[in-house]
C-alpha cells in the first residue's frame, strides 16, 4: 500500500556507508552516475557494478529493500530495452520475421541501457537510504554555497528542501489516515474505472490540502516564534569534517574510475 | 452469541524492514450486543490498530474477526458490508470533512450504502438530531464551524450509516471540559435510544469510567486486563504497570485514604464521589 513507498526514505544504521561524510556521498553518487555512462564495454560495466555491489553490501541495507526500490522502474527498464531491440540494427541478425528483427547490437544495447538505469536508481536510492534528510540538505547547502556569490539564496532553498523532505512521511501518514477514515464510511478507493477512482479521491485530497495549508501556517508561526531569520549568522551543532574513511572512499572510487578507464582503453585497443 | 469477536488476532507492521513492529499479538475478545466497552491503553499499546481490524480496514497477519459469527474477510463483499455494520470514527475526525456542506458530508456514508434519496435524507436528519446539529448548519460549509461543532458533524457522518456497532477513537480528545461532557452525553443518549453496541478507545480512564459497562486494558499489543470498571480500576498498581493512571477523581480518594481519612477508594465518577463525600460529611456531623 501507500506505506510501501521507499523512495527518498532513510533507514538509520551505523554502517561505513552511513557514516561517510554526506557531502562526499553526494558527490560520489553523482560521479558514479556519470561514470556509468562512460562504460563502453562489458568489462568496464562490470567494474562499475562491482563497485556498486560492494557499496550496497557495505551499507548493510537488506537486499529486499534494495529490490523494492527497483520496483517502480521495472516498466521503464522493460520499455527501453524493447525499444532498443526494435530500433538497433547493428551486428548480426539473430531472428527475423517480416520487418521485425533482433540483432546482437540491439540485444547488447538493451542490456547496457537496462543495467545503466538500474545502477543509476540503485546508487541514488543507496544515497537516500543511508543519509538522513537533514544531513543531505546540509550537504547540498554547503556544496552549493559558492552560489551565494551570485545572489542565490542557497540557505532558503536548502531549508525548503529539508521541510519538504520532512513533510513527505507526514503527508503519507495523513493520506493513510484520511483514506482509512473515508473507507470506513464506505468510500471505494481501490475499485472501479479510472473516472470513478478519480472521483473517489476527492474525499481524500480535499482534507489533505486543507490540512497541509494549516500545517504550513502553523510551521511558519513556530519558526517565527523561534526567531528564524534565514541562514545569516547561523552556526551548526555538527560541523562536517573529512576523516580517514572519507579519504578511503575517495581512493576506492578513484580506483574504480581508473578501472573503467583502463578497460575502456584496453578493449578499444584490442579490437 | 457475541456480536463481535476476535480469535488469536495478530498484526505486524513493516514485516522485513528495520521498523518491524508486532502491533497486535493473539488478541481474543468478544463483545455482546448493547455493551459499552472502553478499550484503554497508553500510546502505542495497539488499541488503534485493533480498532481498524474490527471493521475490516486492516487485514490481520493471522487470526480472525467474526461479526455475528461470520468471518469479515470471508469475501470482498463481506468485508465491504462490515464497514457499514461496524462504524468507525477515527481520532480527530473533523480533519476528514471534505464536502461543500455539512449535509452532504453527513450524507457521504449513507450514499455509499446505495440508499435512496429519501432514506439518505432521513438518516442525515436523524444523525444530526442525535448530535444536536441545528438545521441551519446543514447548509453551511463544514470548514466554517468551530472545532467542537466540526467534531459533532464528523461523528454524525459515521452515525448516519446507523451501524450496529460504533467504535470511537478518543472522541473527546482536544476538546474543552464542556465539549467533552457534551460529546460523552450525546454518545450515551444515542446508545440508550438505539440499543447499539459502542466501543470507546482512549488513553484516559476518565473518558470511560462514567459510562462503560466493561473495560479492556491493552498493553504491548495484547489485552492485559479486562473486567467491569470496578474490577479494573480497583487495582491502581496493575494499571500503572501498564502505563496508565486511575481516573483523576479516584486519585483524590486514594490520597485522602493515604492521609488517614476513612473513605472508600472505589470511586470512579463524580456521582460516586459526591455520594461518598456526603456520607463522610454526615458521619462527621458537618452535614445533617
Amino acid at each position: 500500500m501507500i506505506r510501501d513507498i521507499t523512495i527518498g526514505q532513510y533507514f538509520p544504521g551505523k554502517s561505513p556507508v552511513h557514516n561517510l561524510d554526506a557531502r562526499l556521498k553526494l558527490v560520489l553518487t553523482f560521479v558514479y552516475i556519470v561514470s556509468i555512462f562512460f562504460c563502453k564495454n562489458f568489462v568496464s560495466l562490470g567494474v562499475s557494478l562491482v563497485y556498486l555491489v560492494f557499496a550496497v553490501l557495505l551499507s548493510r541495507i537488506s537486499l529486499k529493500l534494495i529490490a523494492k526500490s527497483l520496483k517502480p522502474i521495472v516498466i521503464i527498464v522493460l520499455l527501453t530495452s524493447v525499444l532498443q531491440i526494435f530500433y538497433n540494427d547493428d551486428g548480426t541478425v539473430l531472428f527475423q520475421r517480416g520487418w521485425f528483427e533482433i540483432t546482437t547490437g540491439g540485444l547488447i544495447m538493451a542490456v547496457f541501457t537496462s543495467v545503466r538505469i538500474i545502477a543509476l536508481v540503485l546508487a541514488s536510492s543507496l544515497l537516500t537510504y543511508t543519509t538522513s534528510p537533514t544531513l543531505l540538505t546540509d550537504a547540498i547547502e554547503r556544496l552549493f554555497s559558492p552560489l551565494k556569490k551570485i545572489k542565490i539564496n542557497v540557505h532558503t532553498i536548502a531549508m525548503m528542501m529539508t521541510i519538504a523532505l520532512r513533510f513527505i512521511p507526514l503527508l503519507i501518514d495523513e493520506v493513510d489516515k484520511i483514506m482509512s477514515a473515508q473507507k470506513a464510511r464506505g468510500a471505494q478507493l481501490d475499485s472501479g474505472g479510472v473516472l470513478k477512482r478519480g472521483q473517489a479521491l476527492v474525499p481524500v485530497f480535499i482534507p489533505l490540502f486543507v490540512n497541509a495549508f494549516t500545517r504550513a501556517y502553523d510551521l511558519a508561526f513556530a519558526m517565527e516564534c523561534r526567531c528564524y531569520r534565514g541562514g545569516e549568522g547561523r552556526t551548526r551543532l555538527r560541523v562536517m569534517k573529512f576523516c580517514k574513511r572519507d579519504y578511503a572512499a575517495i581512493a576506492f572510487t578513484a580506483v574504480c574510475l581508473a578501472g573503467i578507464g583502463v578497460s575502456n582503453a584496453l578493449l578499444t585497443a584490442l579490437i | 452469541m457475541p456480536i463481535l469477536e476476535t480469535q488469536n488476532l495478530s498484526y505486524v507492521y513493516g514485516e522485513n524492514t528495520p521498523f518491524r513492529v508486532q502491533a497486535l499479538e493473539n488478541v481474543n475478545l468478544s463483545i455482546e450486543k448493547g455493551e459499552l466497552v472502553g478499550i484503554i491503553g497508553h500510546t502505542g499499546s495497539g488499541k488503534s490498530t485493533l480498532m481498524q481490524h474490527l471493521n475490516g480496514l486492516v487485514k490481520p497477519s493471522s487470526g480472525k474477526v467474526l461479526l455475528d459469527g461470520a468471518d469479515i474477510h470471508a469475501s470482498k463483499a463481506a468485508t465491504y458490508a462490515a464497514r457499514f455494520r461496524v462504524g468507525l470514527c477515527f481520532q480527530y475526525p473533523e480533519y476528514q470533512l471534505f464536502e461543500s456542506t455539512v449535509y452532504r458530508d453527513i450524507a457521504f456514508g449513507p450514499r455509499n450504502m446505495g440508499l435512496s434519496k429519501e432514506q439518505v435524507d432521513e438518516r442525515v436528519r436523524r444523525a444530526a438530531s442525535y448530535l444536536e446539529i441545528r438545521d441551519t448548519w446543514l447548509n453551511k460549509s463544514p470548514f466554517d464551524l468551530s472545532g467542537g461543532e466540526k467534531r459533532r458533524v464528523a461523528i454524525a457522518g459515521v452515525l448516519a450509516m446507523e451501524p450496529e456497532i460504533l467504535i470511537l477513537d478518543e472522541p473527546t480528545a482536544g476538546l474543552d471540559p464542556r465539549g467533552r461532557a457534551q460529546i460523552a452525553s450525546l454518545i450515551e443518549n444515542y446508545r440508550v435510544s438505539t440499543g447499539s453496541t459502542i466501543l470507546i478507545v482512549s488513553h484516559s480512564m476518565d473518558d470511560v469510567a462514567e459510562t462503560a459497562t466493561r473495560v479492556l486494558v491493552m498493553d504491548n499489543g495484547a489485552v492485559a486486563l479486562s473486567g467491569t470498571v470496578d474490577e479494573v480500576f480497583r487495582d491502581a498498581a496493575a494499571l500503572e504497570r501498564h502505563g496508565l493512571d486511575v481516573p483523576q477523581i479516584t486519585r483524590v480518594f486514594l490520597s485522602l485514604r493515604a492521609r488517614g481519612v476513612e473513605v472508600r477508594t472505589d470511586i470512579y465518577t463524580e456521582k460516586q464521589a459526591r455520594r461518598e463525600l456526603i456520607r463522610l460529611f454526615k458521619k462527621r456531623g458537618v452535614l445533617q
